[in-house]
Protein backbone atom coordinates (compact mmCIF):
# COMPACT_ATOMS: atom_id res chain seq x y z
CA UNK A 1 0.00 0.00 0.00
CA UNK A 2 2.54 2.75 0.82
CA UNK A 3 4.76 1.67 -2.07
CA UNK A 4 1.09 1.90 -4.53
CA UNK A 5 0.81 5.38 -2.53
CA UNK A 6 4.87 6.67 -3.28
CA UNK A 7 4.41 6.00 -6.93
CA UNK A 8 1.69 8.28 -6.81
CA UNK A 9 3.49 10.65 -5.86
CA UNK A 10 4.88 11.34 -9.73
CA UNK A 11 1.59 12.82 -10.53
CA UNK A 12 2.11 15.45 -8.02
CA UNK A 13 2.83 18.68 -9.42
CA UNK A 14 5.77 19.58 -7.09
CA UNK A 15 8.33 16.94 -6.19
CA UNK A 16 7.22 16.07 -2.36
CA UNK A 17 10.08 15.86 0.42
CA UNK A 18 10.17 12.54 1.87
CA UNK A 19 8.13 14.33 4.91
CA UNK A 20 4.85 14.36 2.40
CA UNK A 21 5.52 10.40 2.00
CA UNK A 22 4.80 10.25 5.74
CA UNK A 23 1.58 12.16 5.00
CA UNK A 24 0.27 10.16 2.83
CA UNK A 25 1.48 6.69 4.20
CA UNK A 26 -0.57 7.76 7.43
CA UNK A 27 -3.59 8.52 5.48
CA UNK A 28 -3.39 4.84 3.79
CA UNK A 29 -3.29 3.36 7.08
CA UNK A 30 0.56 2.14 6.17
CA UNK A 31 2.99 1.53 8.91
CA UNK A 32 4.86 4.94 9.64
CA UNK A 33 8.27 5.13 8.56
CA UNK A 34 10.59 6.29 11.69
CA UNK A 35 13.46 6.97 9.19
CA UNK A 36 11.64 10.02 8.20
CA UNK A 37 12.97 12.86 11.23
CA UNK A 38 13.07 15.98 8.71
CA UNK A 39 9.95 18.03 10.05
CA UNK A 40 7.12 18.32 7.05
CA UNK A 41 7.66 21.44 4.95
CA UNK A 42 5.07 23.69 4.66
CA UNK A 43 3.25 23.96 1.54
CA UNK A 44 0.46 26.36 0.54
CA UNK A 45 -1.40 24.38 -1.86
CA UNK A 46 -0.93 20.23 -1.42
CA UNK A 47 -2.84 17.51 -3.26
CA UNK A 48 -1.80 14.65 -2.22
CA UNK A 49 -4.32 12.42 -4.80
CA UNK A 50 -3.68 9.01 -6.61
CA UNK A 51 -2.89 9.40 -10.21
CA UNK A 52 -5.64 8.43 -12.36
CA UNK A 53 -5.59 5.38 -14.09
CA UNK A 54 -4.11 5.45 -17.46
CA UNK A 55 -7.71 4.54 -18.99
CA UNK A 56 -8.90 7.78 -17.96
CA UNK A 57 -6.51 9.21 -19.41
CA UNK A 58 -6.81 7.98 -22.67
CA UNK A 59 -10.32 8.76 -23.12
CA UNK A 60 -10.39 12.47 -21.74
CA UNK A 61 -6.94 12.76 -24.07
CA UNK A 62 -9.74 11.20 -27.12
CA UNK A 63 -12.55 13.68 -25.93
CA UNK A 64 -10.08 16.62 -26.39
CA UNK A 65 -8.60 15.54 -29.73
CA UNK A 66 -12.11 15.44 -31.00
CA UNK A 67 -13.17 18.36 -29.83
CA UNK A 68 -10.39 20.38 -31.34
CA UNK A 69 -10.10 18.45 -34.29
CA UNK A 70 -6.57 16.80 -33.94
CA UNK A 71 -5.50 14.44 -35.77
CA UNK A 72 -5.43 10.76 -33.99
CA UNK A 73 -1.94 10.34 -34.43
CA UNK A 74 -1.22 13.73 -32.29
CA UNK A 75 0.76 13.12 -28.94
CA UNK A 76 -1.90 13.84 -26.24
CA UNK A 77 -0.43 13.33 -22.55
CA UNK A 78 -1.38 13.81 -18.89
CA UNK A 79 0.89 16.97 -19.40
CA UNK A 80 -0.80 18.13 -22.33
CA UNK A 81 -2.30 21.74 -21.76
CA UNK A 82 -5.48 22.36 -23.24
CA UNK A 83 -4.45 26.16 -24.17
CA UNK A 84 -1.82 25.05 -25.79
CA UNK A 85 -3.18 22.36 -27.64
CA UNK A 86 -6.00 25.41 -28.78
CA UNK A 87 -8.28 24.74 -26.51
CA UNK A 88 -10.64 28.43 -26.03
CA UNK A 89 -13.00 29.21 -23.25
CA UNK A 90 -15.97 27.35 -25.35
CA UNK A 91 -13.74 24.54 -26.88
CA UNK A 92 -12.67 23.86 -22.94
CA UNK A 93 -16.51 24.04 -21.66
CA UNK A 94 -17.37 21.89 -24.79
CA UNK A 95 -14.73 19.30 -23.57
CA UNK A 96 -15.91 19.14 -19.98
CA UNK A 97 -19.83 18.68 -21.32
CA UNK A 98 -18.20 15.71 -23.49
CA UNK A 99 -16.46 14.10 -20.01
CA UNK A 100 -20.02 14.78 -18.17
CA UNK A 101 -21.28 12.68 -20.68
CA UNK A 102 -18.34 10.06 -20.97
CA UNK A 103 -18.34 9.26 -17.18
CA UNK A 104 -21.86 10.24 -16.35
CA UNK A 105 -20.73 12.69 -13.85
CA UNK A 106 -21.35 16.31 -13.05
CA UNK A 107 -19.03 19.01 -12.86
CA UNK A 108 -18.80 22.57 -10.86
CA UNK A 109 -17.89 25.31 -12.57
CA UNK A 110 -15.28 26.16 -10.51
CA UNK A 111 -14.17 22.69 -10.33
CA UNK A 112 -13.83 23.25 -14.75
CA UNK A 113 -12.15 26.15 -14.20
CA UNK A 114 -9.17 24.69 -12.92
CA UNK A 115 -8.94 21.87 -15.26
CA UNK A 116 -5.77 23.51 -16.98
CA UNK A 117 -4.04 19.76 -18.43
CA UNK A 118 -5.25 16.65 -19.68
CA UNK A 119 -4.31 15.14 -16.13
CA UNK A 120 -5.82 17.68 -14.12
CA UNK A 121 -9.08 16.42 -16.20
CA UNK A 122 -8.60 12.85 -15.83
CA UNK A 123 -7.82 13.38 -11.79
CA UNK A 124 -11.02 14.71 -11.34
CA UNK A 125 -13.25 12.21 -13.04
CA UNK A 126 -11.80 9.82 -10.83
CA UNK A 127 -12.25 11.71 -7.94
CA UNK A 128 -16.13 12.70 -9.25
CA UNK A 129 -16.75 9.10 -10.00
CA UNK A 130 -15.54 8.11 -6.64
CA UNK A 131 -17.55 10.05 -4.71
CA UNK A 132 -21.02 8.76 -6.92
CA UNK B 1 -11.74 28.92 -32.13
CA UNK B 2 -11.24 27.29 -35.96
CA UNK B 3 -7.93 26.88 -37.22
CA UNK B 4 -7.69 28.08 -40.89
CA UNK B 5 -5.47 26.49 -43.31
CA UNK B 6 -3.17 29.78 -43.50
CA UNK B 7 0.57 28.81 -44.10
CA UNK B 8 3.38 31.18 -43.50
CA UNK B 9 5.21 31.08 -47.10
CA UNK B 10 9.11 30.29 -46.47
CA UNK B 11 10.82 32.93 -46.82
CA UNK B 12 13.84 33.12 -49.24
CA UNK B 13 17.05 33.57 -47.12
CA UNK B 14 15.78 33.35 -43.33
CA UNK B 15 14.39 30.09 -41.31
CA UNK B 16 10.42 30.29 -40.10
CA UNK B 17 10.13 31.96 -36.76
CA UNK B 18 9.13 28.90 -35.15
CA UNK B 19 11.56 26.89 -35.71
CA UNK B 20 10.11 24.13 -33.46
CA UNK B 21 7.74 24.94 -30.26
CA UNK B 22 10.42 22.87 -27.98
CA UNK B 23 13.97 24.79 -29.45
CA UNK B 24 15.13 27.59 -27.82
CA UNK B 25 14.15 30.83 -29.76
CA UNK B 26 17.34 31.26 -31.62
CA UNK B 27 18.66 34.37 -32.47
CA UNK B 28 17.48 35.79 -35.90
CA UNK B 29 18.41 39.22 -35.48
CA UNK B 30 21.45 38.62 -37.29
CA UNK B 31 19.33 38.27 -40.49
CA UNK B 32 17.79 41.40 -39.82
CA UNK B 33 20.27 44.18 -38.69
CA UNK B 34 17.28 46.90 -39.37
CA UNK B 35 14.83 46.90 -36.07
CA UNK B 36 10.85 47.41 -36.33
CA UNK B 37 9.54 50.84 -38.05
CA UNK B 38 9.09 53.18 -34.57
CA UNK B 39 5.72 53.07 -33.88
CA UNK B 40 3.75 56.19 -34.30
CA UNK B 41 2.14 57.62 -31.39
CA UNK B 42 -1.81 57.58 -30.99
CA UNK B 43 -3.93 60.03 -28.77
CA UNK B 44 -5.66 58.06 -25.73
CA UNK B 45 -8.96 57.74 -25.86
CA UNK B 46 -11.45 60.35 -23.98
CA UNK B 47 -12.89 59.41 -21.12
CA UNK B 48 -16.12 58.34 -23.00
CA UNK B 49 -14.25 56.41 -25.82
CA UNK B 50 -13.65 53.16 -26.50
CA UNK B 51 -10.69 52.54 -28.83
CA UNK B 52 -10.79 48.80 -30.81
CA UNK B 53 -7.47 47.52 -32.52
CA UNK B 54 -7.26 43.99 -34.40
CA UNK B 55 -4.83 42.33 -36.06
CA UNK B 56 -6.10 39.65 -38.89
CA UNK B 57 -2.93 36.62 -39.15
CA UNK B 58 -3.74 35.69 -42.11
CA UNK B 59 -2.72 39.16 -43.38
CA UNK B 60 0.57 38.75 -40.99
CA UNK B 61 2.80 36.82 -43.71
CA UNK B 62 6.24 38.13 -43.40
CA UNK B 63 8.36 36.19 -41.36
CA UNK B 64 10.85 38.13 -40.94
CA UNK B 65 8.23 40.54 -39.56
CA UNK B 66 7.25 38.10 -36.77
CA UNK B 67 10.21 37.12 -36.09
CA UNK B 68 10.95 41.15 -34.82
CA UNK B 69 7.54 40.93 -32.92
CA UNK B 70 8.81 38.03 -30.85
CA UNK B 71 11.70 40.70 -29.70
CA UNK B 72 9.73 43.00 -28.43
CA UNK B 73 8.75 40.13 -25.35
CA UNK B 74 10.30 39.65 -22.46
CA UNK B 75 12.06 35.84 -22.25
CA UNK B 76 8.48 34.46 -20.01
CA UNK B 77 6.56 35.98 -23.05
CA UNK B 78 8.33 34.22 -25.72
CA UNK B 79 8.49 30.97 -23.73
CA UNK B 80 4.67 30.97 -23.44
CA UNK B 81 3.71 31.71 -27.66
CA UNK B 82 6.59 28.75 -28.21
CA UNK B 83 3.94 26.44 -25.68
CA UNK B 84 1.26 26.41 -28.21
CA UNK B 85 1.44 23.56 -30.31
CA UNK B 86 1.74 24.92 -34.21
CA UNK B 87 2.48 27.90 -36.29
CA UNK B 88 -1.29 28.81 -36.67
CA UNK B 89 -1.41 28.52 -32.36
CA UNK B 90 2.06 30.42 -31.90
CA UNK B 91 1.35 32.94 -34.40
CA UNK B 92 -2.07 34.20 -32.86
CA UNK B 93 -0.36 34.23 -29.34
CA UNK B 94 2.03 36.14 -30.56
CA UNK B 95 0.18 38.65 -32.26
CA UNK B 96 -1.91 39.15 -29.33
CA UNK B 97 1.06 39.91 -27.23
CA UNK B 98 2.24 42.34 -29.62
CA UNK B 99 -0.86 44.20 -30.28
CA UNK B 100 -0.99 44.65 -26.61
CA UNK B 101 2.54 45.55 -26.26
CA UNK B 102 2.58 47.88 -29.68
CA UNK B 103 -1.06 49.39 -29.00
CA UNK B 104 -0.54 50.47 -24.74
CA UNK B 105 3.13 51.82 -25.90
CA UNK B 106 1.81 54.27 -28.59
CA UNK B 107 -0.39 56.24 -25.81
CA UNK B 108 2.80 57.52 -24.61
CA UNK B 109 1.80 57.12 -20.89
CA UNK B 110 4.81 57.27 -19.06
CA UNK B 111 6.50 59.57 -22.35
CA UNK B 112 7.92 57.07 -23.85
CA UNK B 113 7.15 54.55 -26.56
CA UNK B 114 8.78 51.75 -26.26
CA UNK B 115 6.66 48.38 -25.98
CA UNK B 116 9.36 46.33 -24.46
CA UNK B 117 9.51 47.96 -21.19
CA UNK B 118 5.83 47.38 -20.56
CA UNK B 119 5.14 45.49 -17.32
CA UNK B 120 2.40 43.24 -17.35
CA UNK B 121 0.66 41.61 -13.60
CA UNK B 122 -2.53 39.83 -12.97
CA UNK B 123 -5.19 41.18 -10.48
CA UNK B 124 -6.09 39.29 -7.82
CA UNK B 125 -8.15 37.13 -9.69
CA UNK B 126 -5.90 36.57 -12.51
CA UNK B 127 -7.25 39.40 -15.13
CA UNK B 128 -3.92 41.07 -16.87
CA UNK B 129 -2.88 44.92 -16.40
CA UNK B 130 -0.10 46.81 -17.05
CA UNK B 131 2.05 47.54 -13.85
CA UNK B 132 3.38 50.88 -14.46
CA UNK B 133 6.74 51.98 -13.17
CA UNK B 134 6.25 54.50 -10.24
CA UNK B 135 8.76 57.15 -10.27
CA UNK B 136 8.81 60.47 -9.29
CA UNK B 137 5.10 61.00 -8.57
CA UNK B 138 3.92 59.21 -11.70
CA UNK B 139 0.67 58.46 -11.23
CA UNK B 140 -0.70 55.64 -13.40
CA UNK B 141 -3.32 56.89 -16.15
CA UNK B 142 -6.72 54.68 -15.43
CA UNK B 143 -6.30 53.03 -18.78
CA UNK B 144 -8.08 49.75 -19.13
CA UNK B 145 -7.50 47.24 -21.96
CA UNK B 146 -8.66 43.67 -22.70
CA UNK B 147 -7.51 41.20 -25.44
CA UNK B 148 -9.02 38.32 -27.17
CA UNK B 149 -8.30 36.42 -29.80
CA UNK B 150 -8.81 33.30 -32.21
CA UNK B 151 -6.51 31.79 -34.74
CA UNK B 152 -8.19 34.31 -37.32
CA UNK B 153 -8.36 37.25 -35.26
CA UNK B 154 -6.64 39.27 -32.42
CA UNK B 155 -8.60 42.15 -30.97
CA UNK B 156 -8.03 44.52 -27.96
CA UNK B 157 -10.01 46.95 -26.61
CA UNK B 158 -8.56 50.35 -24.41
CA UNK B 159 -10.57 53.03 -22.38
CA UNK B 160 -9.47 55.57 -19.98
CA UNK B 161 -11.25 54.80 -16.67
CA UNK B 162 -14.31 51.84 -17.86
CA UNK B 163 -13.91 48.51 -16.99
CA UNK B 164 -13.55 46.57 -20.25
CA UNK B 165 -13.75 43.46 -21.45
CA UNK B 166 -14.02 42.10 -24.98
CA UNK B 167 -14.43 38.29 -26.84
CA UNK B 168 -14.26 37.62 -30.38
CA UNK B 169 -15.30 34.89 -32.80
CA UNK B 170 -16.04 33.70 -35.79
CA UNK B 171 -19.16 34.12 -37.14
CA UNK B 172 -19.66 29.97 -38.54
CA UNK B 173 -18.37 28.93 -35.04
CA UNK B 174 -20.02 25.79 -34.76
CA UNK B 175 -20.21 23.80 -31.28
CA UNK B 176 -19.53 20.04 -31.44
CA UNK B 177 -22.85 19.79 -28.83
CA UNK B 178 -26.06 20.45 -29.55
CA UNK B 179 -27.01 23.73 -28.70
CA UNK B 180 -29.87 23.86 -26.82
CA UNK B 181 -28.34 20.54 -24.69
CA UNK B 182 -25.20 23.28 -24.19
CA UNK B 183 -27.76 26.28 -23.24
CA UNK B 184 -29.71 24.21 -20.81
CA UNK B 185 -26.15 23.07 -19.08
CA UNK B 186 -24.62 26.23 -18.91
CA UNK B 187 -26.85 28.82 -19.79
CA UNK B 188 -29.88 30.52 -18.18
CA UNK B 189 -33.77 29.46 -18.79
CA UNK B 190 -34.35 32.71 -20.46
CA UNK B 191 -31.44 32.85 -22.64
CA UNK B 192 -32.97 28.39 -23.33
CA UNK B 193 -35.78 30.23 -24.37
CA UNK B 194 -34.32 33.01 -26.38
CA UNK B 195 -32.59 30.17 -28.66
CA UNK B 196 -35.40 28.12 -28.82
CA UNK B 197 -38.03 30.12 -30.39
CA UNK B 198 -35.49 31.03 -33.27
CA UNK B 199 -36.55 28.19 -36.09
CA UNK B 200 -33.78 28.54 -38.41
CA UNK B 201 -30.44 26.28 -37.34
CA UNK B 202 -28.15 28.42 -38.84
CA UNK B 203 -29.56 31.62 -37.15
CA UNK B 204 -30.04 29.87 -33.72
CA UNK B 205 -26.69 29.02 -34.13
CA UNK B 206 -25.27 32.75 -34.46
CA UNK B 207 -27.42 33.85 -32.10
CA UNK B 208 -25.52 31.07 -29.85
CA UNK B 209 -22.69 32.37 -31.16
CA UNK B 210 -23.54 36.17 -29.92
CA UNK B 211 -24.69 35.21 -26.51
CA UNK B 212 -21.35 33.33 -25.68
CA UNK B 213 -19.14 36.35 -26.42
CA UNK B 214 -21.48 38.60 -25.21
CA UNK B 215 -20.98 36.14 -21.93
CA UNK B 216 -17.30 36.31 -22.08
CA UNK B 217 -16.99 39.50 -22.33
CA UNK B 218 -18.89 40.74 -19.33
CA UNK B 219 -17.32 38.25 -17.33
CA UNK B 220 -14.05 39.47 -18.39
CA UNK B 221 -14.72 42.83 -17.77
CA UNK B 222 -16.05 41.85 -14.35
CA UNK B 223 -12.37 40.45 -13.88
CA UNK B 224 -13.38 38.47 -11.38
CA UNK B 225 -12.87 35.07 -12.79
CA UNK B 226 -15.42 32.81 -14.69
CA UNK B 227 -16.15 31.02 -11.19
CA UNK B 228 -16.91 33.84 -9.50
CA UNK B 229 -19.46 34.30 -12.32
CA UNK B 230 -21.15 31.24 -14.02
CA UNK B 231 -23.04 31.74 -16.82
CA UNK B 232 -25.74 30.69 -15.56
CA UNK B 233 -25.98 33.25 -12.75
CA UNK B 234 -26.57 36.13 -15.32
CA UNK B 235 -28.81 36.58 -18.14
CA UNK B 236 -28.12 38.82 -21.40
CA UNK B 237 -31.25 40.18 -22.14
CA UNK B 238 -32.18 41.79 -25.39
CA UNK B 239 -34.45 44.84 -25.50
CA UNK B 240 -36.10 44.77 -29.09
CA UNK B 241 -39.58 44.89 -30.22
CA UNK B 242 -39.10 41.87 -32.38
CA UNK B 243 -37.85 40.17 -29.09
CA UNK B 244 -36.20 37.54 -31.77
CA UNK B 245 -33.02 38.44 -32.48
CA UNK B 246 -30.05 40.87 -32.03
CA UNK B 247 -30.84 44.22 -34.61
CA UNK B 248 -28.98 47.66 -34.56
CA UNK B 249 -31.56 49.26 -32.59
CA UNK B 250 -31.61 46.17 -29.64
CA UNK B 251 -30.46 47.81 -26.35
CA UNK B 252 -28.69 44.50 -24.71
CA UNK B 253 -28.32 44.51 -20.50
CA UNK B 254 -27.52 42.26 -18.20
CA UNK B 255 -29.03 40.54 -15.41
CA UNK B 256 -27.83 38.72 -12.20
CA UNK B 257 -30.00 36.19 -11.50
CA UNK B 258 -29.34 37.26 -7.51
CA UNK B 259 -31.35 40.47 -7.90
CA UNK B 260 -33.52 39.79 -11.08
CA UNK B 261 -36.02 42.86 -10.80
CA UNK B 262 -32.96 45.33 -11.31
CA UNK B 263 -31.43 45.03 -14.51
CA UNK B 264 -27.38 45.57 -13.85
CA UNK B 265 -27.21 49.29 -14.73
CA UNK B 266 -23.81 48.90 -14.65
CA UNK B 267 -22.48 47.47 -17.34
CA UNK B 268 -23.67 48.54 -21.08
CA UNK B 269 -22.90 46.22 -24.41
CA UNK B 270 -21.65 46.59 -27.78
CA UNK B 271 -22.21 43.75 -30.82
CA UNK B 272 -20.33 44.45 -34.07
CA UNK B 273 -19.71 42.54 -36.97
CA UNK B 274 -16.30 42.44 -38.12
CA UNK B 275 -15.22 41.98 -41.89
CA UNK B 276 -18.62 39.97 -42.20
CA UNK B 277 -17.06 36.80 -40.55
CA UNK B 278 -16.52 38.08 -36.63
CA UNK B 279 -18.41 39.18 -33.97
CA UNK B 280 -17.09 40.93 -31.31
CA UNK B 281 -18.29 41.89 -28.30
CA UNK B 282 -17.67 44.74 -25.80
CA UNK B 283 -18.88 44.74 -22.16
CA UNK B 284 -18.08 47.94 -20.63
CA UNK B 285 -18.58 49.76 -16.85
CA UNK B 286 -21.18 52.46 -17.44
CA UNK B 287 -19.57 56.08 -16.66
CA UNK B 288 -22.22 58.06 -16.63
CA UNK B 289 -25.76 58.11 -17.21
CA UNK B 290 -27.86 60.25 -19.32
CA UNK B 291 -31.73 61.68 -18.66
CA UNK B 292 -33.62 58.60 -16.72
CA UNK B 293 -30.91 56.57 -16.41
CA UNK B 294 -30.57 55.97 -20.05
CA UNK B 295 -27.32 55.83 -21.13
CA UNK B 296 -24.65 57.34 -23.61
CA UNK B 297 -23.79 55.57 -26.54
CA UNK B 298 -20.91 53.51 -26.73
CA UNK B 299 -18.32 56.19 -28.48
CA UNK B 300 -16.32 53.64 -30.86
CA UNK B 301 -12.98 54.06 -32.58
CA UNK B 302 -12.44 50.99 -34.43
CA UNK B 303 -8.80 50.29 -36.36
CA UNK B 304 -7.27 47.52 -38.02
CA UNK B 305 -3.39 47.31 -37.80
CA UNK B 306 -0.34 45.64 -38.44
CA UNK B 307 2.14 46.84 -35.70
CA UNK B 308 4.62 48.94 -36.52
CA UNK B 309 3.87 48.74 -40.06
CA UNK B 310 0.41 50.38 -40.89
CA UNK B 311 -2.98 51.16 -39.66
CA UNK B 312 -6.01 51.47 -41.40
CA UNK B 313 -9.45 53.22 -39.42
CA UNK B 314 -12.37 51.28 -39.59
CA UNK B 315 -15.01 52.51 -37.73
CA UNK B 316 -18.02 53.55 -39.70
CA UNK B 317 -17.42 51.47 -42.73
CA UNK B 318 -18.78 48.23 -43.64
CA UNK B 319 -15.70 46.33 -42.06
CA UNK B 320 -17.55 47.31 -38.74
CA UNK B 321 -20.98 46.72 -38.24
CA UNK B 322 -23.24 47.76 -35.15
CA UNK B 323 -25.57 44.55 -34.91
CA UNK B 324 -26.39 45.67 -31.06
CA UNK B 325 -26.35 48.00 -28.19
CA UNK B 326 -26.25 51.52 -28.90
CA UNK B 327 -22.74 52.74 -30.32
CA UNK B 328 -21.48 56.09 -32.25
CA UNK B 329 -18.45 55.14 -34.60
CA UNK B 330 -15.88 57.77 -34.96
Amino acid sequence: MAAASASSFTSLKSRPAPGLATIAAVKSGAPLSFSFRRPVPAVSRLRISCAAKPETVEKVAKIVKKQLALPAETPVTGDSKFAALGADSLDTVEIVMGLEEEFHISVEEDSAQSIATVQDAADLIEELVQKK
Amino acid sequence: HRRLPAVIPTPPVSASPFPNPKSQYCCLSRNFSAALTPLLPVQLPSRMETHLWYVVPDEVKSAPLLSKYMELLPQSERDHVLGFRGDQLQKSALLARTLVRTTIARYQVDGHLDPRSLRFKRNIHGKPEVEWETKDGFCPPPLQFNISHTSSLVACGVTMNSLIGIDVEEKRRRTKNNILAFAKRYFTAHEVEHLNAIPDSELQQQEFIKLWTLKEAYVKALGKGFSSSPFNTFTIRVNTAAQESFCASSGIAVETLDSPQNLTNNWQFALLELMGSHYVAICLERQETGGAGKAFPIKLTARKTIPSVEDELVSGTNAVVTIGGSVTQF
